[in-house]
């Protein structure tokens, strides 16, 4: 290491893409923003017994433009879907996703008329929680999985990442009603 | 994104899960008691049908007078029904009658009498409904007006706001009648990854299009119309507010509310009785414990099944542990919401809540979503190790709520928030229909668990506590207050705890324990008819509403016998409460609404169903 031998005590080497993903990996910041029975789940990470703090995610802001990570807390009914994915185009990049149980990961037990079936069918998802509702420890589980998902991230693929492309529309979301129509009897 | 193609395979339907038994419409009335033989007296010819079912006093009367019959209930010194408690209605398009397509069903409550009224009214018309509305009499079946007018699809003429209130406005159906299916995904079972049937996954739903807000009615652009929610961190969930403020001083408040509606009363429908239990924890989440038992005392009032005391003594012991935990939750996010000195008691209150939370972990395996009740009794006995802690429990709890208590009660900032916020009067209380702490912070002394017992707590001595101030501080001293009592009642509970089973012996209703299984043949087809056909419960129809945290939890259910409850309809206390944040909100600031949603103790869970 030749560099190193030559610098002053103190100072060290590494890549800038390590320390950005370092950084971002130890306060990711999630969006204060509950659905239903997960949220509470969500708030007990947050208080002392759990304490979210260890991993550097106590912050839950709630604008989202402060935000990274979005918490999917529960069952994401049809009135409720526009609103997440507007709240998701209002978070600016990078910008994460964990659905947290199984209503937001696959709809869970309401498989009807009201409940979307995973959160997934609006917006991407960078990790699924099962339980209903999952422990704490479950939820910190996905924290560190997604501290492994953000380390592994470069540059390039930011680069090539069309940030653009995203519709920010949530008028466009397909509605149902047309959907049938194009299904034959 | 969701523009894909629709998946134009057709599933072979799978074989009907319609339970074995001939559906047969409730039985009318028999029997007559004190208040029907003078409602009759009174309306005559009107009256199709009135006395007693299942204990309760059930009159039927015809649409046109239905209002006069109320206003006398309401005005008669005799009778004296002061409050509405629940509206809601039938469609009996899938029973064997051929007449009156639906039913609305009013539950009238006099508490100066401890009387309970049922009124049912057929209406005429079975493609366009309309009953009589009752919002000129009482004015809390504004909101439950509009939900059955929502979710069945009842006009209820004279209502002064006649919109949808839970599904999106542009929804296309009344989903609650009989011929709206479930809707929903269906699940492919297959092994391959090349079967067709993946092609349907992610292909789903998503009825509702962004709307452009629209202007609440009663509302004027002239002053500045906020709007709060649904994702804004103190309204407790995802409820929305479209507030109109004259600078800072609120002139108007209409609740939007329909974000978390999940479809519980159409899936209970569709479920067993004995599966629709675990469905309850996630309508109150915060206090699921209640929710199991309301549930399971409507079904066992139903089948008229003996419940044995040690079930009886568990349930009271876990329901009163949940208010706690409930009110624990309240008091944090409320003082989170108002004052300054928020976090901290949010950690405090937090830690000791969690110890509640390790004693469900120890009855039943779960945290917050519990699941441990059973229609006959409980799952499954309390460990050893349970009473053990439940002791230290209650060594330390008394003091912790002291300490909460000196942190907030006399602190000037808590009482300058509070007090003189969000009044309610006695007659507005009554009138509007509020339960729980709401009606005990407005003066009126009422508790179900005393003047109405269930589940034996006939036999526990506490206090209800109850003020007359009618605002925020009043309803935070009765709900601290509230949670010692709970501790008087784990006390006695745990004292007096009887041995002997935990659950009825009634085979056709609980299963037999595991270790009969091997010896008995009986024992397994009474196990295997309960898993896979469930229990049938004789056709009536009940209420019962049970003490919960937030006010008076009621389900209302009408069974067919058949193993699936026909209709489930579920009075959350939360939904009725949150109707009084218009008249609560009105003149105070814009930081007082906050106060006032914090105070009213709302669970989005169960004002959406």
């Amino acid at each position: 290491m030749g560099l190193e031998e030559k610098l002053p005590e103190g100072i060290i080497t590494t890549q800038l893409e390590a320390l950005v993903n370092w950084s971002r990996e130890n306060s990711t910041w999630p969006l204060l923003f509950g659905l239903a029975c997960c949220a509470i789940e969500m708030i007990a990470t947050g208080t002392a017994r759990h304490d979210i703090s260890r991993y550097g995610s106590e912050l839950f802001r709630a604008s989202p433009r402060q935000a990274d990570l979005m918490i999917v807390s529960g069952r994401v009914s049809n009135k409720m879907a526009p609103v997440i994915k507007r709240l998701y185009d209002q978070m600016s990049e990078p910008k994460w996703v964990i659905a947290m149980g199984i209503c937001a990961s696959a709809g869970g037990p309401f498989n009807n008329y009201a409940i979307i079936q995973g959160v997934d069918k609006i917006i991407p998802v960078d990790v699924y929680v099962p339980g209903c509702p999952p422990r704490p420890e479950s939820l910190l589980y996905a924290l560190d999985k997604l501290r492994a998902k953000q380390a592994k991230d470069t540059f390039r693929t930011y680069a090539n990442r069309n940030m653009h492309a995203s519709p920010n529309q949530a008028q466009e979301i397909e509605s149902l009603e047309a959907l049938r129509r194009l299904q034959p009897a | 994104m969701l523009n894909v193609a629709p998946r134009v395979r057709q599933y072979e339907t799978l074989p009907s899960l319609q339970p074995p038994g001939i559906p047969a419409a409730a039985p009318l009335p028999v029997g007559e008691s004190e208040d029907t033989r003078r409602i009759i007296e009174r309306f005559g010819d009107a009256v199709l049908a009135a006395g007693m079912h299942h204990g309760q006093q059930i009159v039927y009367i015809k649409p046109d007078q239905l209002v006069p019959l109320a206003e006398f209930v309401k005005t008669d010194p005799h009778l004296r029904y002061e409050t509405l408690i629940d509206v809601s209605a039938v469609d009996r398009s899938e029973l064997p009658v051929s007449d009156h397509r639906f039913h609305t069903i009013y539950q009238l409550r006099s508490y100066s009498r401890k009387q309970h009224l049922m009124i049912v009214c057929p209406l005429e018309d079975a493609d366009e409904p309309t009953a009589p509305s009752l919002t000129g009499v009482y004015s809390g079946a504004n909101w439950p007006e509009r939900e059955v007018w929502d979710l069945m699809g009842v006009r209820f003429a004279g209502h002064p706001d006649h919109r949808r209130i839970l599904m999106p406005e542009n929804w296309p159906n009344h989903p609650l009648q009989k011929q709206v299916p479930v809707g929903g995904e269906e699940v492919p079972f297959t092994l391959t990854w090349e079967d067709p049937e993946f092609e349907s996954l992610g292909k789903q739903i998503l009825e509702a299009k962004s709307v452009p807000p629209r202007l609440p009615p009663g509302m004027n652009l002239e002053n500045m119309v906020i709007n709060l929610g649904p994702h804004h961190p103190s309204t407790h969930g995802v409820l929305r507010l479209v507030v109109e403020l004259d600078g800072e001083t609120v002139v108007n408040v209409d609740a939007d509310l329909g974000y978390l509606h999940s479809g519980f009363e159409k899936t209970g429908e569709n479920k067993r009785y004995k599966d629709f239990v675990y469905y309850t924890d996630r309508m109150d989440y915060l206090s699921a414990m209640s929710n199991n038992l309301g549930y399971c005392l409507a079904v066992e009032k139903l089948l008229g099944v003996e419940i044995p005391p040690r079930a009886q003594a568990l349930r009271v012991i876990m329901a009163e542990l949940q208010r706690i935990a409930s009110h624990l939750f309240w008091l944090s996010t409320h003082v989170l919401d108002v004052s300054g000195t928020g976090m901290s008691l949010l950690m405090y209150a937090t830690r000791e809540r969690e110890r509640i939370l390790d004693l469900f972990e120890m009855a039943c395996g779960a945290r917050l979503t519990v699941g441990y009740m059973r229609v006959g009794g409980v799952s499954r006995d309390i460990p050893p190790a349970f009473l053990p802690h439940l002791e230290e429990f209650l060594k330390i709890m008394p003091e912790q709520i002291d300490d909460y208590e000196r942190m907030l009660t006399h602190g000037p900032l808590w009482s300058e928030r509070l007090i003189g916020i969000g009044k309610i009067t006695r007659e507005e209380a009554l009138d509007m229909g509020l339960t729980g702490p709401m009606l005990r912070g407005s003066g009126v002394d009422w508790d179900l668990r005393r003047d109405a017992p269930y589940s034996g707590y006939e036999n526990y001595d506490f206090k209800v506590p109850v003020l007359n101030e009618g605002d925020c501080y009043a309803r935070y001293l009765v709900r601290m207050e509230e949670m010692r009592q709970s501790l008087r009642i784990i006390r006695q509970a745990v004292d007096n705890l009887p041995d002997g089973p935990y659950r009825a012996e009634d085979r056709k209703i609980t299963p037999p324990p595991r270790a009969e299984l091997d010896i008995s043949m009986e024992a397994l087809i009474h196990h295997f008819k309960l898993m896979t056909e469930g229990f049938h419960v004789p056709p009536g129809m009940v209420y019962h509403g049970i003490e919960s945290s937030k006010g008076e939890l009621g389900f209302f259910i009408y069974s067919d016998g058949t193993a699936r409850p026909y209709r489930l309809h579920v009075r959350g206390p939360s939904f009725n409460n949150l109707y009084a944040i218009s008249k609560m909100s009105k003149g105070h600031m814009l930081s007082d609404v906050i106060t006032n949603i914090g105070s009213i103790d709302i669970v989005l869970g169960e004002v959406d169903r």
